[in-house]
C-alpha cells in the first residue's frame, strides 16, 4: 500500500514538473555542497539568558570524515582545537595542555553552549545511506521554490528517525531542515539563508539551529569566509596538530 | 528476704513525700527512656516499612551493571528477565522495573530525569500504578509530589519527555500526569517519571527487559541469576540502620543524664537514711541480724524506689506512651530534602525487650546506688549505733 | 543575722556542704542538659545550614527558582561587591560565597590522554583567605582521608571513594571538564591535594571541593558566585535574627522585576526546613520542661533531707529557748543562701561544660561503630548555649530547695518542747 501510494505520488510529481527523484536531488545537493576539502571561517552566535555570545572559529575539512577546528575568539575560547577523525572526536585546550577525547555521554553535551550537540556535529554518513528519501511536495520559502523531502531512517543506529529537508529547486541548497523523533515529535529545526555563490557552487552562509523542546532563540552559525579545494597539509588532521 | 522486702516497703511508704519525690523522678527516667527509644525504633521500622512498601519489598535483583548513583550506567544496565522468574512475575510476587535516562521539558526548561517502567497491574509496591492504565491521548504517567513541586507539574498536565532507544535514536512523547503520589521514599519520587513497563520497553526497543526485579519473598534466593545480582533487604536498608545508630548515641546521653539525676536523689536519700537511722541499725544488729543482712535491708529499701517508680511510671506512662504510639509524632517535613526515607509522622514502637531492658537497667543502677552508702553500715560499731552516736 | 547564718554555714560543713553540692550538681546537670538538648535538636538543621542553606542565603531570583539544576548561568555577577555590601550592612553575619557545579573529572595518562573519568558534583568554597571559616564549618580537616586541604591555587579535594574509582592519588593531576557560566566548555587542571569522606553515599560517589577562586577561573565565573551564604554569630539559626536581616535586605538590595536581582532566603524558607525549625523548638521545650520538673523534684527532696538532717540541732535550739518562728525563718534564709550559691556554682559549671561541648564538640564516632566521620556526618555532638541557660537553673536551684526546706521545717512547729530532752538524751 505504502509503495503504491508513493508510486502514485511520484507519478504525479513527475507529471507536474518532470522533477528528479529524491535520491537524485540529494545527490545534486551533495555535489553542490561537498568538495574535496574546504576551509572556512565562521561565527557562532549563542543566545544566552544574559545576552548573546559570539564565537569565531576557523575550520578545515577534507571529505566527510576529517575536520579540524580552531577557535579564534573570544579570548577564553581562543586556541581551543577540535579534531574529528571518522567517529572520534578530540578537544585540545591550550590552558591545560590536555587532549580530551569526547566519547559516550559527553557527545550528547551541547557544543559551546549552543543548541548543537557534539553528536549532531559528528554525523558524517551520507544521508542517502541512512535514509530512504522521497519528495512529498513543493513549498516556497522566502520567495524560493523548494522541494520538500521526507527522509525515513533505514538503518537502526541513528539519532533521528525522520528528517524533512526543504531544497531549493534551482540552486540545490537546503533552506530548511527538521529533525523528528521516532514518535513524530519535532525535535530540532535548522533554517539556512544568505545563499551565496562561491567557485560555481551555491552555499548557504547562515544557519540557525534551534532545539524545539527548549526555550530560547537558538544558535546562529554564519560562515564569514569560505574557500573550496585548497591544499590542506595532511598533518592538520592528526592529534599532533592539536598541540601546536 | 521476704521480711526484708516487707520492711523495706513499709519504711519507704512511711517516709512519705520524700519517697514519692524520688519515685516520680525515677519514673520519669523510665518513661523517657522507653519513649525516646521507642521513637527511634518506630522511626527505624517506619522508614524500613516505607522503603519496603514503596521500593524494595522483600529484596531485589539488580542488573549487574546497575548503579543507582550513576545514571550513565543505565544504558548498559538492562537485560532480559530470566525465564525462571516467569511464574513469580505472573503471580504478582515479582515486579520488574526498567529504567532509562531521559529529559523532561516542563515549560521549555530542560531537566534530566529517569524514566521508569512498571507493570500497571502490580500490587507489590504502593505506587498507584493502576493510574498508568488510563486510556488517554498521551502516555499516562505518575510522579511523586516532590517531582511535581520541583517541576511545577500538576495532575492533568501534559509535558514532553525525550529519551533515546536502544539504538540511540531520539524519541519524544507527551506524557499526561494521571496521578501524583505522596511518599516518604525520595528514591521513587525525586527526578523520575513512572510509566507502564510495556510502553517503556517498546519505546526504548528493549522488549522483555528490565533493570531491577523487586520480589516479595526473600527465602531461598540465589546470590546471582545470570547477570542479575541479589540485593538483600538488609543491604538495601543499611543506610537507615546507620542513621538510627548515630541518632541513638546522641539520644542516650540525654537519658543517661536524666537517670544520673534520679540516682543522685536516691543516693542522697540513702546517705541520710543511714545517718539518721543508726539506732534502727543498732537495733537490727542487736536482734541478731548479721551486718550483711542489714546492708541488704537498706539496699533493698533503696532499690525498691525502682519498683515503685516502675509502678508509678506505668500508671501515667502507659496511657501516655499508648497515646503517642497511636497518634504519632508529626514532623511535618519532607523526606526528599534529606535524601533518605523518613516518615513525616513517627509512631513509637515499644518492644518487650525494650521495656524489660529499661526496667532492668534502672533497677540495677538504683540497686548499686542504694548499696554504695549502705556499705558504711558494715563498718559501724553496733553498740554505738544502738545509742545513736554519730560515727 | 545573715552574717551569723553565713558563718554557721561556713563552719558547719554538714549543714552546708552536702546540700550545696547536691544543688550545684543538680543545677549543673539541668543547665548542661538544656544546652545539650538544644544542641542536638538544632544539629540536623545546622548541618543543612553549613553544607547547603546557610542561615540566610542570597542568590539571584532566577537562580533561586531553578536551584535544582545548579544554574550557574544565572549566578550572581559582581559577587565580591555584593558580599562587601552585605558585610557592611550586616557586619555581625559571616558572609561566604560559594559555587556549586557539575562536571567530569578526567584523569590523564602519561601522554595526557584520558585514563579514567567520572561525573562529579563540586563545590567552590573560600578555602584560602583563612578568614571564611569554611574549613571548620564543613568539618574538612576531620573528614580528610588522605593528603591535605588545598592551600594553593589549582588544588582540589576529591571524595575518597571517587578517587579510588578513578585510581588517582593526592599529588596527581586531574582535569575538570565542565561548562562555563556561558555554557562553553570549561577545561581546567587541578592537582589532587587530598581526599575526604562525606558520609553520604551519593556525595561520596563523586564529589570535589576546590577553592572558589579556582572554580571561578575554571568556569569563567570571574567575580561571580552561585550563592552567598550568611551565618549568624554564635552559629545558630533563629527567626528572630533572620527576619530583621531579611527585611533590611529586601529594602536595600532587591530590585523589583529584575530576574537577576539578588533575593534572600532564610534557612526556614529553604528545603522544607521551616517545619523542622518549629519542631526543634517545641521538642527542645518539652524536653527542657520534663527535665526541669525532674530537677525541681530532686532539689525539693534535697531540701527536705537538708531539714531532716538537722533534726537534732533544731531540737537543741528549741530546747534552749529559741523561738520556733525564728528557727524556721533562719532555716529558710539558709536554704535560700545555699540555693543561690549552689545555683550560681551549678550554672557556672553547667555553662562551662556546655561551652566546652559547644566549642569543641564530642566525637561520638567511637560509639557508632560503622558510621565514619564525614562532612555530612560530623559525628560530633555539640551543645548550644541560649540566654535562658543563664537563669533557668534558679527555678529548681532556689525555689525547689527553699520549698523543700519550708515543708520539712513545718515539722518544727509540730515538735513539743517537752519531748525535746527525751530526744536529745538518745
Amino acid at each position: 500500500m505504502k509503495t503504491f501510494a508513493s508510486i502514485i505520488l511520484f507519478a504525479l510529481a513527475t507529471a507536474a514538473t518532470a522533477q528528479p527523484s529524491a535520491d537524485e536531488i540529494i545527490d545534486r545537493v551533495d555535489r553542490n555542497m561537498s568538495s574535496e576539502n574546504r576551509i572556512f571561517e565562521s561565527t557562532m552566535t549563542i543566545q544566552g539568558k544574559r545576552g548573546t555570545r559570539v564565537i569565531t572559529s576557523k575550520s578545515y575539512t577534507a571529505g566527510d570524515k576529517k575536520s579540524f577546528t580552531e577557535y579564534l575568539s573570544p579570548p577564553r575560547e581562543q586556541g581551543i582545537k577540535m579534531l574529528k577523525l571518522e567517529d572520534q572526536l578530540w578537544i585540545y585546550s591550550p590552558s591545560t595542555d590536555r587532549t580530551i577525547q569526547i566519547s559516550g555521554h559527553m557527545l550528547r553535551q551541547s557544543v559551546m553552549g549552543s543548541d548543537l550537540s557534539y553528536e549532531d556535529m559528528m554525523e558524517d554518513r551520507k544521508l542517502t545511506d541512512l535514509y530512504s528519501a522521497r519528495v512529498t511536495g513543493r513549498e516556497t520559502i522566502d520567495g524560493r521554490e523548494t522541494w520538500v523531502l521526507e527522509l525515513n531512517a533505514r538503518v537502526e543506529d541513528i539519532a533521528y528517525s525522520k528528517r524533512k529537508i526543504w531544497i531549493d529547486t534551482e540552486r540545490y541548497v537546503p533552506l530548511k531542515e527538521e529533525l523528528y523523533a521516532r514518535s513524530g515529535q519535532l525535535l530540532k529545526r535548522s533554517t539556512m539563508s544568505d545563499v551565496i555563490r562561491v567557485d560555481g557552487r551555491w552555499f548557504p552562509t547562515t544557519v540557525v539551529y534551534k532545539d524545539m523542546l527548549k526555550q530560547g532563540d537558538g544558535t546562529e552559525f554564519k560562515v564569514t569566509a569560505i574557500k573550496f579545494n585548497q591544499a590542506i597539509p595532511d598533518y592538520i588532521f592528526s592529534k599532533a596538530a592539536l598541540k601546536q | 528476704m521476704k521480711l526484708a522486702i516487707k520492711l523495706a516497703f513499709k519504711n519507704l511508704i512511711g517516709a512519705g513525700l520524700r519517697t514519692w519525690l524520688n519515685v516520680i523522678v525515677l519514673s520519669f527516667s523510665f518513661v523517657m527512656i522507653i519513649a525516646a527509644k521507642g521513637i527511634l525504633v518506630g522511626w527505624d521500622r517506619q522508614a524500613k516499612k516505607d522503603m519496603a512498601d514503596w521500593e524494595i519489598a522483600g529484596g531485589q535483583y539488580w542488573n549487574a551493571n546497575y548503579d543507582p548513583y550513576d545514571a550513565f550506567t543505565l544504558t548498559e544496565a538492562h537485560s532480559v528477565i530470566p525465564g525462571q522468574f516467569k511464574d513469580e512475575i505472573e503471580r504478582g510476587d515479582m515486579v520488574p522495573v526498567l529504567i532509562t535516562q531521559g529529559t523532561i521539558y516542563p515549560e521549555g526548561r530542560m531537566q534530566s530525569i529517569l524514566i521508569k517502567g512498571i507493570d500497571p497491574g502490580q500490587s507489590l509496591l504502593e505506587l498507584p500504578t493502576g493510574r498508568l492504565d488510563t486510556a488517554a491521548g498521551a502516555l499516562p504517567a505518575i510522579i511523586g509530589s516532590n517531582m511535581a513541586r520541583a517541576n511545577r507539574l500538576s495532575k492533568g498536565d501534559y509535558v514532553t519527555i525525550r529519551w533515546r532507544d536502544a539504538n540511540g535514536t531520539f524519541d519524544a512523547a507527551e506524557i499526561l500526569i494521571t496521578d501524583i503520589f505522596t511518599t516518604n521514599v525520595p528514591t521513587v519520587d525525586v527526578g523520575q517519571v513512572w510509566i507502564a513497563l510495556d510502553s517503556l520497553q517498546s519505546m526504548v526497543l528493549m522488549p522483555g527487559e528490565a533493570t531491577i526485579l523487586t520480589f516479595r519473598d526473600q527465602e531461598n534466593r540465589e546470590a546471582g541469576v545470570g547477570d542479575w545480582k541479589l540485593m538483600t533487604y538488609k543491604s538495601l536498608v543499611s543506610e537507615v540502620d546507620e542513621m538510627i545508630k548515630t541518632k541513638s548515641v546522641g539520644q542516650s546521653i540525654f537519658y543517661i543524664i536524666l537517670l544520673i539525676l534520679a540516682l543522685l536523689a536516691i543516693f542522697d536519700t540513702q546517705v541520710l537514711s543511714i545517718f539518721r537511722r543508726q539506732k534502727e541499725i543498732g537495733t537490727y544488729v542487736a536482734l541478731g541480724y548479721t551486718r550483711k543482712e542489714v546492708v541488704l535491708l537498706f539496699t533493698v529499701e533503696g532499690a525498691m524506689h525502682a519498683v515503685l517508680a516502675a509502678v508509678t511510671g506505668a500508671i501515667y506512662g502507659i496511657p501516655l506512651l499508648v497515646w503517642l504510639a497511636n497518634k504519632g509524632i508529626s514532623l511535618g517535613m519532607s523526606s526528599a530534602e534529606f535524601g533518605f526515607t523518613m516518615a513525616d509522622t513517627m509512631y513509637p514502637v515499644y518492644s518487650g525487650s525494650l521495656i524489660i531492658g529499661t526496667t532492668l537497667l534502672v533497677m540495677i543502677a538504683t540497686t548499686i546506688v542504694s548499696y554504695w552508702p549502705s556499705r558504711r553500715i558494715a563498718k559501724m560499731n553496733p553498740t554505738e549505733a544502738l545509742r545513736g552516736k554519730l560515727q | 543575722m545573715i552574717k551569723f547564718l553565713i558563718k554557721g554555714l561556713l563552719r558547719d560543713r554538714s549543714r552546708s556542704l552536702l546540700p550545696l553540692i547536691v544543688v550545684a550538681i543538680g543545677v549543673m546537670l539541668a543547665v548542661f542538659m538544656r544546652g545539650y538538648i538544644n544542641g542536638i535538636m538544632v544539629d540536623m538543621i545546622e548541618q543543612t545550614a553549613r553544607f547547603n542553606t546557610g542561615h540566610v542565603k542570597v542568590m539571584t531570583k532566577a537562580y533561586a527558582e531553578n536551584i535544582d539544576q545548579i544554574p550557574n548561568d544565572l549566578a550572581i555577577m559582581g559577587a565580591s561587591e555584593l558580599q562587601a555590601g552585605l558585610e557592611e550592612a550586616f557586619p555581625d553575619i559571616k558572609w561566604v560565597s560559594r559555587i556549586k557545579f557539575g562536571g567530569l573529572i578526567d584523569v590523564p595518562d602519561d601522554n595526557g590522554e584520558t585514563r579514567s573519568q567520572g561525573p562529579s558534583l563540586g563545590i567552590g568554597l573560600d578555602l584560602f583567605s583563612g578568614s571564611s571559616g569554611e574549613i571548620e564549618r564543613l568539618n574538612l580537616s576531620r573528614s580528610l582521608v588522605r593528603g591535605t586541604i588545598p592551600d594553593t591555587a589549582g588544588e582540589i579535594l576529591l571524595s575518597e571513594e571517587f578517587s579510588e574509582k578513578l585510581k588517582v592519588s593526592p599529588g596527581e593531576e586531574v582535569t575538570l571538564i565542565g561548562s562555563t557560566m556561558n555554557g562553553s566548555m570549561a577545561i581546567y587542571n587541578f592537582i589532587v591535594s587530598g581526599t575526604v569522606r562525606f558520609g553520604n553515599t551519593s556525595l561520596d560517589r563523586g564529589s570535589v571541593i576546590a577553592d572558589i577562586s579556582d572554580v571561578q577561573k575554571a568556569l569563567d565565573m570571574y567575580d561571580s558566585a552561585g550563592e552567598i551564604l550568611g551565618f549568624f554569630p554564635g552559629g545558630y539559626y533563629s527567626d528572630e535574627k533572620a527576619d530583621p536581616v531579611m527585611a533590611e535586605f529586601n529594602e536595600d538590595f532587591v530590585t523589583e522585576n529584575d530576574e537577576f536581582s539578588p533575593v534572600m532566603l532564610r534557612l526556614r524558607d529553604q528545603e522544607g526546613l521551616g517545619l523542622f525549625v518549629n519542631l526543634a523548638g517545641s521538642m527542645g521545650a518539652i524536653v527542657t520542661f520534663v527535665f526541669m520538673v525532674a530537677m525541681s523534684l530532686v532539689l525539693w527532696n534535697a531540701g527536705l533531707l537538708g531539714g531532716l538532717r538537722r533534726y537534732g540541732e533544731i531540737g537543741i535550739r528549741l530546747a534552749i529557748g529559741e523561738e520556733k518562728g525564728h528557727v524556721y525563718r533562719s532555716m529558710i534564709t539558709e536554704s535560700l543562701m545555699i540555693g543561690m550559691a549552689g545555683t550560681i556554682i551549678g550554672t557556672a559549671f553547667g555553662l562551662s561544660l556546655s561551652w566546652l561541648l559547644q566549642t569543641y564538640g564530642l566525637d561520638i564516632s567511637e560509639f557508632t561503630k560503622n558510621a565514619t566521620t564525614g562532612i555530612m556526618m560530623p559525628n560530633i555532638v555539640r551543645a548550644r548555649i541560649t540566654p535562658p541557660d543563664f537563669y533557668i537553673g534558679f527555678i529548681p536551684g532556689v525555689i525547689s530547695t527553699v520549698a523543700g526546706t519550708m515543708l520539712s521545717g513545718i515539722g518544727i512547729y509540730k515538735r513539743k518542747t517537752s519531748q525535746l530532752f527525751k530526744e536529745l538524751e538518745a
